[in-house]
């Protein structure tokens, strides 16, 4: 390809490209999947994060992660990377979120198991 | 790519087999500490998240057939709706939770209509709830521009030569909506057993309204 079509071209920007034949697959949401979703749709209202801001931010993750990320996995790296961007969230604290989340989610199996 | 378990990939790799896992992944956990935060500082609320949850709950494809049915049975209501297709829906008490407008486009005897998101998956959510994975994934976004006759053609579905398709590329604040076309025999039909027969696929403008629709559709449901 062309280095041009890779200037004019963004990750998500693949109409008329050349792909294989439509399969017909669908599934259920995952609950934290339909989280993610109502969340976009919060931070779109809120103004926090707009439905164009969030494509743009998945786009930004580059064609090699979103290629190896599946949808929605997209959307909260996105977010993640926006919310720094923006300085509402550092890398910091979401890391140590995580960590606390992770942790508590640990425990909670272990009490179920 | 069809298999026991889809998630909307764009390409195609092995992954490890689905384990019922006790613990949430890494993007769960991510996404679970992004919306406790956010609600730490104020920004949002939990009860903001539920209620979406609910509002997306109640968005499914028999919302726009209810829409369609009208519009095949009431003649004003239909061309206010091609007018203005946001403004004709909230007509009908249906509420637009985001920030879109809506267009409606009719198929007739001369023009099938198409509808696609070929930079994400843009789609009309407040009536058809939320997209199937195909629409979100690359064949359908790439190709149903360049050739929507033989995208058609995978559906089941072939237009006739001296048919025009337009397809229409749906942006994050502009969705469309296809108003199907109303099949022969159905004269005298009620609103609600019409919108019965019509599809989320129909809307799309993948495959047309078929008098047989029912069972399809409770397939869909499944």
């Amino acid at each position: 390809m062309a280095t041009e079509d890779f200037v004019s071209r963004l990750p998500n920007d693949i109409g008329g490209f050349e792909a294989g034949s439509v399969m017909r697959v669908e599934h259920v949401l995952e609950p934290w999947e339909k989280r993610c979703h109502a969340l976009a749709d919060v931070l779109d209202f809120k103004k926090i994060i707009n439905t164009e801001e969030k494509r743009k931010g998945v786009e930004a993750l580059g064609e090699t992660l979103i290629g190896k990320l599946p949808y929605y996995e997209r959307w909260i790296v996105a977010f993640a990377n926006i919310l720094f961007t923006k300085t509402i969230v550092s890398p910091t604290e979401l890391a140590e979120k995580m960590a606390e989340v992770e942790a508590r989610f640990a425990e909670q199996a272990a009490e179920a198991g | 790519m069809a298999g026991p378990h889809n998630h909307g990939h764009d390409h195609d790799h092995s992954h490890d087999p689905i384990e019922m896992a006790d613990v949430p992944g890494y993007y769960e956990v991510m996404e679970t500490a992004i919306r406790e935060l956010l609600i730490d500082k104020g920004l949002i609320a939990a009860n903001d998240i539920r209620r979406q949850i609910d509002v997306l709950d109640s968005r499914t494809p028999a919302v726009g057939a209810q829409v369609v049915a009208r519009a095949w049975t009431d003649s004003a209501f239909k061309e206010r709706l091609l007018a203005d297709g946001r403004a004709g829906c909230e007509e009908l008490g249906i509420t637009f939770y985001d920030d879109t407008q809506l267009i409606v486009l009719e198929n007739t005897e001369q023009v099938h209509n198409l509808i696609v998101c070929t930079l994400c998956s843009c789609y009309p959510r407040p009536v058809l709830g939320l997209p199937p994975d195909w629409y979100k994934l690359k064949p359908y976004r790439a190709r149903a521009v360049s050739e929507p006759r033989k995208v058609l053609a995978e559906f089941g579905t072939v237009i006739r030569d001296d048919v025009e398709i337009r397809v229409s590329d749906s942006t994050a604040v502009v969705r469309y909506l296809v108003l199907p076309r109303r099949p022969a025999g159905t004269e005298g039909w009620s609103v609600d057993a019409l919108a019965a027969i019509v599809t989320r696929d129909a809307m799309i403008g993948v495959i047309p309204v078929t008098v047989e629709s029912p069972l399809t559709l409770e397939n869909e449901a499944a």
